[in-house]
């Protein structure tokens, strides 16, 4: 009793030493796993649960199903550490193999827990070997090629085990892997790769029943560099613009018209009512002149009334003469309108204008258009008034202050004039000039040389200068507004075309000249003629007024200079009671020819 | 007369016995038609049979498994008794180089009578399983596939080893087909074997087949595939 006591109390003091110093019996192995590479051979693992801190040893024991006899396991070494290899002797398949690990030490030892195996589902298999990936070019582009071979153990030849292959490949900078299975194959082709980039593959196998096998070596491929022509690509894009360009021609030709609006905006036509070419056609010259002529203006009515049956002359000192140019001769007689009324007229007619018009028309004409232009110029100018004789060239001032227009040539009996009644259809004919005497006072003469007017101002031409300033508009202002510096009734003095001098000068006189004879004191009122047209040899004609009991002393202005009456000179002047119109010109009723039909409308 | 007539008639007999044109052989019925029969070459043959075998083991697997997952928690239950599967006493093969020992007359045969062998007793199976209600009607179907095609792989191996009769690869000494015993799954015990037991037992057995066939190709017919 008592030593079986002291024995046991022995015992316990002893593992209390002994797990005082740290050691105890080995731990529980454990069995991790068995793997069989080919179906013919095993290798079991285990891991120890700790040696107790006393050297331990481990043995592996099994047995077979249904079989008691415990066998020990043949090789410790081939496989590693803590392992155990079955060669083909004692490998069975379809066989149970129950397996335990005894770990052992010197104080005690330990059993793992059983373990059941067939062989047959254990099978992991080596990797594949061989592994090559190699570009292949094709038409369509390049791919890589990836061929192995089958792990050296496994015997597929003879069909004891089938194995199927599994790739994986990787692109580099790709995080992910893609696998590919390749079933019992041993080639694979890797299409989608992209260009210039290194591409890693790798290949792992699995028997029919079993496990994976590790994935081989990365095997590493270079993608070269090339340009995917993806051919139905392009043709899908050339399909779409050719729709898109089909599209945009209908839109253009359907909207062509707006389009041609917008990029071509129409020019506007012409405001000025040209010739109408019907009318031409249609040979009516009457009606073609008749659209050009405002209607109304000029006064068509009571043309009797604007022909001046006389020529008043003011004597005013109000009045301001017309400067003429230095070559004018001392005849000359300025003379200024006495309104300035400027409506109604052409550019050329306008005073400020008239100077730039005048410019213009200027060559060829030489002295005629300086003297035009001057007097033009000074046309405006005012003159000196009281003591500005005609000799003197002086510019015109405008009483006012504004520009005068063109001296009133018809004076007085202008009241009853139609205010309406603008423009005098005159034509330019050289004015019946003023011929100043030497007590006359200024007055409204206006000198017009008849030689310097050109052919064609005779014909009206184009020059609205030398229109306007040969421009019998002179009464018009007298006629709009009553110039302030009209003098009344008794101060008109009346001229009469004494002779044409050989410069082509129409010198007047005044009727109340005593130089007059007085043969023509009968014809008082009546002593003067009216001109109807201007012969292409700058022959005045003037019109016989058959009413008036004076007939033709006054009438003939030409190379005579002193004729008697009875004895009209061979005048180049002749009188006509009915003249053919030229051409262009429009004769009115009482004789006098109407310059404004030529006259370009303004 | 009568004596010549029937001088004529054995005459006639006669020449129709030796008229080879007369004989009546069998011809396959072909079901594409006239025109041109596709007759199974013996590669193709195998291939048939062996992704049928492989069909086979696969559902056993499957249900094997699932069988082992609700009805047996622990793999090394206490209870997991093995018994002997009835068809241990059929001498197979149990490595690579026993099974290349065997000729090709002999492993024809273990597959015959291995799959001959389980004719019965997986009906007994699909019995046991579709009234049990542990099992849904899902393995209960599947065990009834798997029985018959264990029954159709026998009729294919059997087609097989005729052709292979047919074009001389197999010697006589095969034994009639028919005469595989149908055995009882009876244990050694006498008593008849859990479901989970013959689960286990188709399993193990259809991977022999399965094996075995192959084998058997890639030693007749190695193409492709070996």
């Amino acid at each position: 009793m008592r030593n079986s006591g002291a024995v046991l109390i022995l015992t316990f003091i002893a593992k209390l030493i002994l797990q005082a110093a740290g050691v105890s019996p080995p731990g529980k192995p454990r069995l991790t796993s068995c793997r069989s590479p080919e179906k013919e051979t095993f290798t079991c693992w285990w891991e120890p649960g700790g040696d107790g801190g006393l050297p331990t040893t481990y043995a592996l024991y099994y047995h077979l199903e249904n079989s008691e006899t415990v066998y020990e396991c043949p090789d410790y070494r081939t496989a590693g550490e803590n392992s155990c290899y079955f060669n083909k002797n004692d490998t069975s398949l379809w066989v149970n193999y129950n397996i335990t690990v005894v770990a052992s030490n010197a104080l005690g030892k330990n059993i793992s827990d059983p373990v059941e195996v067939d062989v047959v589902y254990i099978v992991q298999p080596n990797t594949p070997e061989n592994v090559t990936a190699v570009v292949v070019h094709d038409e369509q582009g390049p791919f890589v090629r990836v061929s192995w071979e089958k792990p050296r153990t496994a015997d597929t030849r003879s069909g004891w085990i089938t194995l199927i292959y599994q790739i994986r490949v990787k692109q580099e900078k790709d995080e992910k892997w893609e696998e590919y299975d390749a079933g019992m194959q041993k080639y694979y082709n890797v299409f989608s790769l992209h260009p210039d980039k290194e591409c890693m593959v790798q290949v792992r196998c699995k028997p029919d029943h079993g496990f994976w096998s590790e994935w081989t070596q990365t095997t590493y491929v270079k993608m070269p560099n090339y340009i995917p022509r993806e051919r139905s690509l392009w043709i899908l894009i050339t399909i779409f613009s050719i729709f898109i360009v089909l599209i945009l021609t209908w839109t253009l030709n359907v909207k062509r018209n707006s389009m041609k609006l917008c990029l071509l905006p129409p020019v506007p036509g012409p405001k000025i009512k040209g010739f109408d070419k019907q009318l031409l056609k249609s040979g009516k010259t009457e009606e073609i002149f008749n659209t050009l002529v405002i209607q109304g203006f000029p006064p068509t009515t009571d043309y009797e009334n604007l022909l001046v049956e006389y020529l008043e002359v003011y004597d005013n000192e109000e009045q301001e003469l017309v400067l003429d140019g230095k070559e004018l001769s001392e005849d000359f007689m300025k003379s200024k309108s006495s309104s300035d009324n400027d409506s109604g007229r052409g550019s050329c007619d306008s005073r400020t204008l008239l100077l730039e018009k005048c410019m213009d028309g200027r060559e060829g004409s030489g002295s005629d258009q300086h003297q035009y232009s001057q007097h033009g110029e000074t046309s405006w100018a005012s003159t000196e008034s009281s003591e500005s004789q005609g000799a003197e060239p002086g510019s015109p001032e405008s009483t006012d202050g504004r520009a005068k227009t063109w001296p009133v040539v018809f004076p007085q009996p202008h009241h009853h004039y139609p205010v309406g009644a603008v423009k005098p259809a005159y034509h330019n004919v050289p004015e019946i000039l003023n011929q100043l005497s030497p007590h006359a006072t200024p007055s409204n003469y206006h000198q017009l040389h008849h030689q310097d007017i050109p052919q064609q101002e005779l014909r009206f031409s184009k020059s609205a200068c030398r229109h306007s300033q040969s421009y019998n508009q002179f009464n018009l202002d007298s006629i709009d507004t009553p110039a302030p510096g009209v003098p009344p009734l008794p101060s008109l003095e009346y001229v009469e075309v004494q002779r044409v001098n050989p410069e082509n000068m129409l010198l007047l006189r005044p009727l109340s000249d005593p130089n007059r004879e007085p043969e023509r004191s009968d014809c008082t009122g009546e002593d003067y003629s009216k001109v109807k047209v201007v012969t292409s040899h700058n022959i005045l004609l003037l019109q016989r007024d058959t009413s008036h009991q004076c007939v033709d002393d006054y009438s003939q202005a030409d190379q005579c200079t002193t004729q008697q009456p009875p004895h009209p000179c061979k005048p180049a002047v002749h009188q006509w009671n009915s003249v053919m119109p030229q051409e262009g010109m429009r004769v009115m009723g009482n004789g006098y020819v109407d310059s404004t039909v030529l006259m370009p409308s303004f | 007369m009568s004596r010549s007539l029937k001088q004529v008639a054995v005459l006639l007999v006669a020449l129709l016995c030796l008229d080879p044109h007369s004989r009546v052989s069998s011809a396959p019925i072909c079901t594409h038609g006239p025109s041109g029969c596709h007759v199974p070459s013996l590669a193709d043959l195998f291939d048939r049979v062996i992704q049928h075998s492989a069909r086979m083991h696969s559902v056993s697997n499957d249900l094997h498994s699932e069988f082992e997952q609700y009805f047996l928690p622990s793999k090394n239950h206490i209870g997991k008794i093995y018994r002997k599967c009835h068809t241990s006493n059929i001498l197979t093969p149990n490595g690579k180089e026993n099974a290349q020992k065997l000729a090709r007359e002999e492993l024809t045969e273990v597959i015959l009578k291995l799959l001959m062998a389980w004719r019965d007793p997986l009906f007994q199976l699909h019995q046991s399983m579709a009234d049990q209600q542990d099992f849904n009607s899902f393995s209960s179907n599947k065990a009834l596939e798997m029985g018959d095609m264990a029954h159709e792989l026998r009729k294919g191996v059997e087609k097989v080893a005729e052709k292979m009769r047919v074009l001389g690869m197999l010697g006589n000494s095969v034994t009639g087909l028919s005469a595989a015993e149908a055995m009882l799954p009876l244990s050694e015990s006498g008593e008849a074997m859990s479901d989970y037991e013959l689960l286990y037992c188709f399993r193990r057995d259809s991977n022999k087949v399965q094996n075995y066939l192959k084998i058997l190709k890639c030693r007749i017919v190695p193409e492709h595939d070996c």
